[in-house]
């Protein structure tokens, strides 16, 4: 199998606040994420599995070279996530509720302008915002003003914006969140598609119904460390997904629940 | 009462435990006291001060015998110039004042006419003015004649142009460097600030594009529509200046040459630059546009101070050009008042742009430090 991602002892640590811990005489810093190791293989969906604070989009956000590892590395389809960023870049889509798109343009211009980003040639662009914005019914607002839609809408287009470069690697923070549930069926009925299509994704969520649809192999992350990385259905042999995370959750933490 | 303490303590909390908060108490109050004392500096600058027993320089045609004139005698220091000469002296600012006596003035005294003393002077020039106020002030304490009665004459021998322009280049520089900044400040901390505070910044910064090509994107951008709505401003300050100087600036009387506007059109282009990059810095290492303008705000005020200083230089160096944004305003003001050096005024460009370069450079840096750009 081809390893379209590999994540070798990736780690990262905050500055706490200082009015936090002057208080409260807590460490200085947190590590967000713990030497972290796995890998993606072509063709399939990495599910990353965690409460929040648990270091999913920490994670996230260094492989998509928003953020630099304090030590260990990561390379996505070949390029270094700290030697070739914009070899990175080049290679990923990124869908977070954190990134944003400019309210004043108009769904049709958004996607023009970050194909134009990538370097897509127009007639390429043209074809594939033709064909995505069909697919997801987005011509009946294309040209109506971002700040104007409606929350599905904006996912919708977000998403789209997201892969107008047709990135062989993808990844999505949580990307049904605040979705109602015909966008969330949308989305999850997308992610199928794109794997179908070969593509690569990694999936962070909270969300365990969402593993179960559509993971092929999920990574448990719990205060920044990986308490499980398994196939699907390995992890789900004996108990349900929701109990093996509160076993491990237990386990880690030490908390009852 | 519990909850409202609750409430203050929380705000005081807010505000004194974050340094800028302070900085941004006292900055204002500082400036202020800089404004002022510079103000006050520059209003006695200003004001004439012409030293005591300064005997004014004048032609006197005509001067009639008799003790009561003796006055006139221990003011002024009589040259020997025929009225032409003495016209043309006044009006260059070589000699202070004429006067001038009917030829017939003792008979008309004594026959009980009134006749009129002339008194010829150029109000661009302190001491010709201050002196044409003392001369007249001695002889209206004498009756029995006028001083500049003749409706229909100029006795004000000022050259037109050359007060124009030296007002225009006094007040320009000043009003230049406030419209541009307004017009930076009004778009430098939405472009990235804004940007950062509504997430579609790191939207941008997941794409393969360079760090430094988004900056230059937004500099050159943000610097054009700077530029235009300083140029709008500009041309309401050009066209409000008469009214503005209540009648002293003469539009009519400037004739400027397609080479000072080129000169004024490349300085005021390397001043919005100069101001856009600082303020992108700014703009950059704030997390939210409120922060932003706060940041810029005094900023702001010390550019405009810096533009005024330019006022405590009427013959400056060449070197002085070279200094960022003061250089800017000697070089604006040089070239209104048509006496600049070229050397000078692209000194001036090029500290500009050379500034322009560094900051983009730094800005740059900073776009590519996830603390300044992902802060929260």
């Amino acid at each position: 199998m081809e390893e379209i991602l590999k994540v070798e002892g990736l780690t990262k640590t905050f500055k706490q606040p200082k009015k936090l811990f002057k208080k409260t005489d807590g460490p200085e810093t947190k590590v967000a994420v713990d030497n972290l190791s796995f890998t993606a293989y072509k063709g399939e969906i990495f599910g990353l599995l965690g409460p929040n604070g648990a270091g999913k989009t920490t994670t996230l956000r260094m492989l998509a070279t928003l953020i630099k590892p304090d030590s260990g590395s990561a390379t996505v389809c070949g390029k270094s996530i700290i030697s070739d960023e914009t070899g990175v870049r080049r290679k990923i889509g990124f869908l977070t509720s954190e990134l944003k798109l400019e309210d004043a343009f108009t769904p049709e211009y958004l996607f023009d302008f970050f194909s134009g980003l990538y370097g897509i040639d127009k007639g390429v662009t043209q074809a594939r915002k033709f064909a995505l914005f069909q697919k997801f019914g987005i011509d009946a607002f294309k040209s109506q003003k971002y700040g104007n839609l409606s929350t599905g809408m904006k996912q919708k287009v977000a998403l789209v914006v997201s892969i107008a470069h047709d990135p062989e690697f993808i990844i999505f923070d949580e990307p049904t969140n605040g979705l109602d549930v015909l966008t969330a069926r949308v989305v999850t009925d997308f992610l199928q598609e794109l794997k179908k299509d070969g593509k690569t994704i990694i999936l962070s969520t909270h969300i365990f119904s969402l593993v179960e649809k559509l993971c092929d192999r999920v990574g448990i992350l719990i205060e920044g460390k990986l308490a499980a990385l398994d196939a699907l259905e390995n992890l789900t042999k004996e108990k349900n997904l929701e109990d093996k995370f509160f076993e491990l959750y237990e386990r880690v933490t030490g908390a009852t629940i | 009462m519990k909850n409202v303490i609750l409430i203050i303590k929380k705000e005081f909390n807010r505000f004194f435990k974050d340094r800028r908060m302070i900085l941004m108490i006292f900055l204002p109050g500082v400036l202020i006291f800089c404004l002022y004392t510079l103000i006050g500096t520059v209003m006695e600058k200003v004001t004439p001060s012409i030293p005591e027993g300064y005997e004014y320089t004048a032609v006197v045609v005509n001067m009639p015998d008799g003790e009561k004139f003796k006055a006139l005698d221990s003011v002024l220091d009589v040259r020997n110039l025929s009225v032409e000469e003495a016209k043309s002296g006044v009006a260059e600012g070589e000699l202070d004042i004429i006067v001038e006596f009917p030829s017939t003035f003792t008979a008309d005294v004594e026959s009980g006419a009134s006749p009129e003393v002339k008194i010829y002077y150029n109000s661009s020039v302190d001491t010709s003015f201050q002196g044409y106020a003392v001369v007249t002030a001695i002889l209206n304490g004498l009756n029995a004649f006028t001083v500049n009665s003749s409706p229909a004459e100029v006795f004000d021998l000022v050259n037109s142009e050359k007060q124009s322009t030296n007002l225009i280049a006094m007040m320009i520089p000043m009003l230049m460097f406030s419209l541009l900044a307004s017009a930076c400040i009004a778009v430098a901390p939405e472009a990235i600030a804004g940007e950062k505070e509504r997430g579609t910044m790191a939207t941008m910064l997941i794409t393969p594009v360079k760090r430094i090509e988004i900056v230059l994107g937004k500099i050159v951008s943000l610097s054009c529509y700077a530029m235009l709505s300083g140029l709008i401003s500009f041309l309401g300050v050009i066209l409000s200046l008469p009214k503005l100087s209540g009648g002293l600036i003469n539009l009519g009387a400037v004739s400027y040459g397609a080479g000072t506007y080129f000169m004024l059109f490349g300085i005021i282009i390397s001043i919005v630059l100069v101001m856009i990059s600082a303020f992108s810095v700014l703009s950059t290492l704030a997390k939210n546009v409120k922060e932003a303008t706060a940041f810029i705000g005094p900023f702001m005020i010390i550019i405009i101070l810096l533009g005024m200083v330019s006022m405590f230089f009427p013959n400056p160096s060449v070197g002085l050009y070279a200094v960022p944004f003061i250089g800017s305003g000697i070089a604006m003001s040089a070239v209104l008042a048509m006496t600049e050096s070229i050397l000078g005024v692209v000194l001036a460009i090029v500290s500009n742009l050379v500034l322009t370069a560094l900051l983009i450079i730094l800005t740059g840096y900073m776009f590519k430090k996830e603390s300044v750009m992902l802060k929260k």
